[in-house]
């Protein structure tokens, strides 16, 4: 019995050296694990698609261009681009080797068949729909090149050719595209390819060897769909994610815990703004005057709300360019905190404080108004309001709030139906800005406030048919100069990403759009350590 | 029986108290919406014994405000079920034949019905007479539209025992009609039925807006509910432990306390339970 | 007899198809439907309209509401007017997590509820009588939100016994024992959480049901020769309560299907509650009006049951009566 096991176990330790010294093959890469907060709407790249469809669509498949980590555009697909002088044709050549996740080659065959898919309805592409819509013809006349045509001069024609390919010979079978075997099932051509997905559970990214720039350098790409921040926040303590942004009380959580201060941890913008729409409709008089909409933005401490309630995670926003934006006009700072000044325009505008009253009148009228939120997990709104109440009190307005669900908000804006409407705001890389503030986007578009200007529409119509980018900062530098004289929305806030990642996970940059929607994005995601297969 | 306290006193003295703090709210506290910006998100301290919230208002004087919130909402849904369930239960329990058919037809349907949808429907849209009514009053009534079923069953079983009892049967027999038996005998013994009933209502009540202001569709800012302090403590990841201690605490000891009170009455009432 | 029953199953149908009318008149009348969601650039007039004409958005709602009548006699619950998936599809993703959930927390629910009803029934008003009811009504009142977040942290995050949320372990290869085993471990907590909401309510059934027959002839009979109160309870006593027991289906057979937003969101499950709330949001009227269904069935069944039930046994009423 003694004497037994000796010669067995010196063999296996005499194994287990040469294993160690000797030629092993090498592990497989590492996964890493992200989250998200919602099932993707679909994951059919380009139809029905919502915010987080449209994040694993840029991992699944690339598009023509790209951003790149300062929002200026970069060949992706396309090799290279000739945009005609006046600003009505693009033609595009495609580069070689790029190939889908099954191995056939991509060609401007694919191009053409994913714009079609795109404006045709029973898609449901209404991410993409509207960039297509000036586009009155496409030309492929042989399989690298691909020759666009618009109705009028798109100075940001490539805008819409960030949207992901899609392979006619795989999608093209399916008769209905949402519901099809591609839906279920896509195959792009981007850096990781699609390998399953759980509803309510995850969905999981493999990486794809053939990738025309070269392999990405981490195994799989998991997303873990979890409900509330705080349940990710807690899988990032308990190891099951590495990667995610997190909310500013999640970020101060993270600093003051000894679980959370092993995570390393960085802070971006994005091009996004947190604004309130006054409604200057015949329907409410308040409005109307640029005085009163600045006076109103010029009692808010925004500053110390930004230091003390975010954290530090946010600040004022001046306009609606922020400055991560490629068309910022730096000379254009946020209002300051001036609350005698907010009063004294109050004054100026006719709305007296009577003697003895907290509420400033005119005619008789108490300056009272509703402001309008929407419901919905994003609790830092709440906070918002009430503090907006508070600051507004001094200055003798009376600010009521009011909050309804999604659809009731979104309804009310679009047909003006509120006084104040608060909510957030994204913006795209480019400048122009026509459906946020043209007379005509009223109805129909973003103008939920109907603010009109002529010099703003006039200046909104040059700058996007206006190809020379020289000539082109020039208008829209002097756009928003006007923009800062008529207010026309408060911009009250940018709020940042806040970003905890497991510290040996490297390359993780972010852009104006994100973590996930540029290039290099997710394909320059790798571990710092020779990783252990996961 | 041995000495202890029995459950109506014990859960009548958690609701009493929370009353009684709720209605001496204003001269116990200070301003619940007073916002101060330097003292965001504070543990408990002599300044503010029970902690400040995200916006550094007191969370002691919110909680006080809360109870406000919670009962105005909780009496008036009780109210508002009973209103609803009281004449349909009763009828349906002491009448009988087709009556109860036809009263527990319309109570399975209200029961089958997604009281989520009513909610949300009133609490975003609606005639203008009722988008001008105060939020917890529309509150009250959305949660009183969905929630009347349990009283109306609840009243349905209590008059189906009397009806059965001693006293209606001598009444009948010696020829006393309909009204005569309902004034004479009904009404006074629905008393603690009524009382019964509408302790359960508040309580479930008050669960309930605590729900709804949890998942964002409730009461908005920045009236103080303690449905709002719960939701504030489900961002904050357990770091601001007493925004989920002292509301939910407040909302057991309320619910603790109608219970036991619905509980001790219904007990006394029915003769079959033991003392 | 039979002709009652059929009876009830008529009007049963009734009610249901009154019920789901006003939930799509409800639904209808809410601003903004399912075909006005906007993207980053306004969408062109005539795409919006084409988008929308393919869900019928635009036609008038009785038109629409017979469309899903028709529909439904044939069998086709439609299709979601978000997912784009068939609701068929989703209900049968989403209806099994619930019903597991539900099924075990029914099941923690009545092995916690029968010993703690027998051990009240045993000495009414004593010891463990009073400690039972105590113990059960706090269940009751605890905010099911408020354990769930304790739970949550003290087992998953502080203790790391329990995962903290999901319902499976994803990406792991486990046999099929294991992903069972697995699924039960993601259960445990929010099977704690449900069951002990309607706790109170079933302990105090059986404990009432018991007292009544241990009260009754047959108690008296069995005390009377010598039997302990505890043994005809456990051997006899259950059996005897057995019909007024069986009318508790009036209160679990609804609770089987139905979906609890609050657990669904704090433990990550994919079940039917955190999908009605979403459907309703989104204007979702197909996967509403099936939700509806299936609940309003479960309802009218444990009802009927219920009230059949009551109706054998209840001696008070057949007095009455």
């Amino acid at each position: 019995m003694t004497s037994g096991w000796r010669l067995p176990l010196a063999a296996a330790a005499v194994c287990i050296g040469i294993a160690a010294c000797g030629a092993s093959p090498a592990p497989p890469p590492r996964d890493v694990r992200v989250v998200l907060y919602h099932d993707p709407s679909s994951l059919s790249l380009i139809g029905n698609t919502d915010q987080n469809s449209a994040q694993l669509a840029s991992m699944i498949s690339d598009g023509l261009v790209s951003y790149d980590a300062a929002g200026r555009y970069v060949p992706m697909v396309a090799k290279s681009w000739d945009l005609a002088p006046d600003g009505k044709t693009l033609t595009f050549h495609l580069r070689e080797g790029v190939v889908w996740h099954d191995g056939q080659p991509v060609t401007a065959k694919d191009v053409a068949f994913t714009v079609a898919k795109i404006r045709d309805p029973a898609t449901q592409a209404q991410s993409w729909a509207g960039y297509f819509a000036d586009v009155t013809s496409l030309e492929t006349p042989d399989d690298a090149t691909v020759i666009v045509h618009y109705a009028r001069t798109y100075a940001d024609a490539l805008e819409p050719w960030r949207a992901p390919l899609i392979p006619e010979h795989v999608a093209g079978k399916d008769s209905d595209f949402l519901t099809g075997g591609f839906a279920r099932h896509p195959v792009g051509c981007g850096p990781f390819r699609f390998a399953s997905y759980a509803p309510g559970q995850s969905v999981v990214l493999q990486a794809f060897n053939r990738y025309w720039e070269g392999a990405p350098k981490v195994g799989r790409i998991i997303v873990r769909i979890v409900g509330a921040e705080r349940t990710g926040y807690e899988a990032l303590l308990l190891g099951d994610v590495d990667l995610m942004a997190v909310t500013p009380d999640l970020w101060r959580e993270s600093q003051s815990s000894t679980a959370g201060t092993r995570f390393a941890r960085f802070v971006y913008y994005r091009l996004n703004a947190w604004k309130v729409d006054w409604n200057q409709t015949n329907a409410v008089p308040y409005f109307r005057d640029p005085r009163i909409r600045r006076a109103l933005v010029l009692a808010l401490d925004r500053e110390k709300f930004a230091a003390t309630v975010i954290g530090g995670l946010g600040r004022p926003a001046a306009s609606s360019y922020p400055p991560e934006s490629p068309w910022s006009d730096p000379s254009i700072l946020p209002l300051p905190y001036d609350p005698v000044s907010s009063a004294s325009l109050l004054e100026e505008s006719g709305w007296r404080l009577p003697h003895g009253k907290r509420v400033r009148e005119k005619d008789g009228k108490p300056f009272t108004f509703t402001l309008l939120l929407a419901a919905g997990s994003q609790e830092m709104a709440d906070r918002i309001a009430a503090w907006m109440q508070q600051s507004l009190a001094p200055v003798g307005v009376d600010m009521k709030i009011e909050k309804v669900e999604w659809k009731t908000f979104q309804q009310r804006r679009k047909t003006h139906d509120f006084q104040a409407a608060m909510a957030g705001v994204s913006f795209d890389p480019t400048p122009d800005q026509y459906d946020l503030y043209h007379t005509s986007a009223a109805e129909g578009g973003f103008n939920y406030g109907g603010f009109s200007d002529a010099e703003v529409d006039r200046l909104l119509e040059e700058g996007r048919s206006t190809v020379d980018p020289t000539a082109r900062h020039q208008i829209y530098n002097r756009l928003q100069q006007r923009l800062r004289e008529v207010e026309p929305m408060a911009f009250l806030f940018q709020l940042a990403q806040p970003v905890l990642r497991d510290p040996r996970l490297e390359g993780v940059e972010a852009s104006p759009v994100g973590l996930f929607q540029f290039a290099p994005g997710p394909r320059a995601w790798h571990w710092s350590e020779a990783g252990t297969g996961r | 029986m041995r000495a202890s306290v029995s459950p109506v006193v014990a859960g009548g003295s958690l609701l009493g108290l929370v009353v009684l703090a709720a209605l001496l709210a204003p001269w116990l506290t200070q301003d619940p919406a007073q916002i101060d910006l330097d003292s965001v998100l504070r543990p408990p301290s002599s300044a503010h014994l029970l902690g400040t919230d995200g916006l550094g208002r007191d969370v002691g004087a919110r909680l006080l405000h809360g109870a406000r919130t919670s009962l105005l909402i909780g009496f008036a849904t009780g109210a508002l079920s009973l209103l609803l369930g009281l004449p349909l239960g009763a009828a349906a329990g002491y009448f009988g034949g087709a009556v109860d058919s036809a009263a527990s037809r319309l109570i399975e349907s209200v029961m089958c019905f997604p009281g989520l949808v009513v909610a949300i429907a009133l609490l975003s849209v609606g005639p203008p007479w009722l988008l001008a009514l105060s939020e917890p009053v529309r509150i009250a009534i959305a949660l009183g539209l969905i929630g009347w079923t349990p009283a109306a069953r609840y009243m349905r079983g209590e008059f189906r025992r009397l009806r059965g009892s001693d006293a209606v049967i001598a009444a009948r027999a010696a020829g006393a009609g309909h009204p005569r038996i309902i004034l004479r005998h009904l009404l006074p013994r629905s008393l603690a039925p009524v009382v019964v009933s509408l302790a359960f209502g508040v309580g479930s009540a008050a669960l309930a807006e605590a729900a709804l202001s949890f998942v964002g569709v409730g009461i908005s800012p920045p009236r103080a509910s303690w449905g709002e302090l719960l939701g504030q403590a489900l961002h904050q990841a357990g770091r601001a432990w007493w925004l989920a201690v002292f509301p939910g605490g407040a909302l057991f000891l309320l619910v603790l306390g109608c219970n036991r009170l619905g509980d001790g009455i219904r007990d006394r009432l029915d003769p079959i339970r033991p003392a | 007899m039979l002709a009652a029953i059929a009876a009830r199953i008529a009007t049963a149908l009734v009610t249901l198809a009154v019920v789901s009318l006003l939930v799509f008149a409800l639904l209808s009348s809410l601003p903004g439907d399912a075909g006005d969601d906007e993207g980053p650039k306004p969408l062109p007039a005539t795409f919006r309209a084409a988008l929308r004409a393919q869900y019928h958005l635009d036609e008038p709602a009785v038109v629409r509401y017979g469309r899903w009548i028709a529909d439904l006699i044939r069998g086709d619950l439609g299709t979601s007017l978000s997912s784009r998936r068939s609701v068929r599809e989703l209900l049968g993703e989403r209806l099994p997590v619930s019903l597991a959930l539900n099924a075990c927390a029914l099941l923690v629910m009545i092995a916690t509820a029968v010993p703690l009803g027998v051990l009240g029934a045993w000495k009414p008003g004593g010891r463990w009588d009073r400690a039972g009811l105590t113990l059960t009504t706090a269940l009751y009142a605890v905010p099911v939100f408020w354990s769930a977040l304790l739970l949550q942290w003290l087992f998953a995050v502080r203790l790391g016994w329990l995962p903290l949320a999901g319902i499976a372990t994803e990406g792991a290869t486990l046999g099929s024992l294991g992903a069972v085993a697995d699924g039960l471990r993601h259960l445990v907590l929010p099977v704690a959480c449900l069951a002990g909401g309607g706790l109170a309510y079933v302990t105090r059934f059986v404990r009432t049901s018991l007292v009544e027959t241990s009260a009754g002839d047959g108690g008296r009979a069995a005390r009377a020769r010598g039997l302990s109160t505890l043994g005809y309870l456990w051997r006899h006593g259950l059996l005897q309560a057995g019909v007024p027991l069986l009318t508790l289906a009036g209160f679990l057979i609804p609770r089987l299907v139905g979906g609890s937003l609050l657990i669904e969101e704090i433990f990550g499950v994919p079940g039917v509650g955190s999908l009605m709330f979403e459907s309703i949001l989104a204007r979702d009227i197909p996967v509403v009006l099936a939700l509806t269904l299936i609940s309003g069935i479960a309802t009218l069944a444990g009802t009927t049951l219920a009230d059949l039930l009551i109706l054998c046994v209840d001696p008070r009423v057949r007095r009455a009566g």
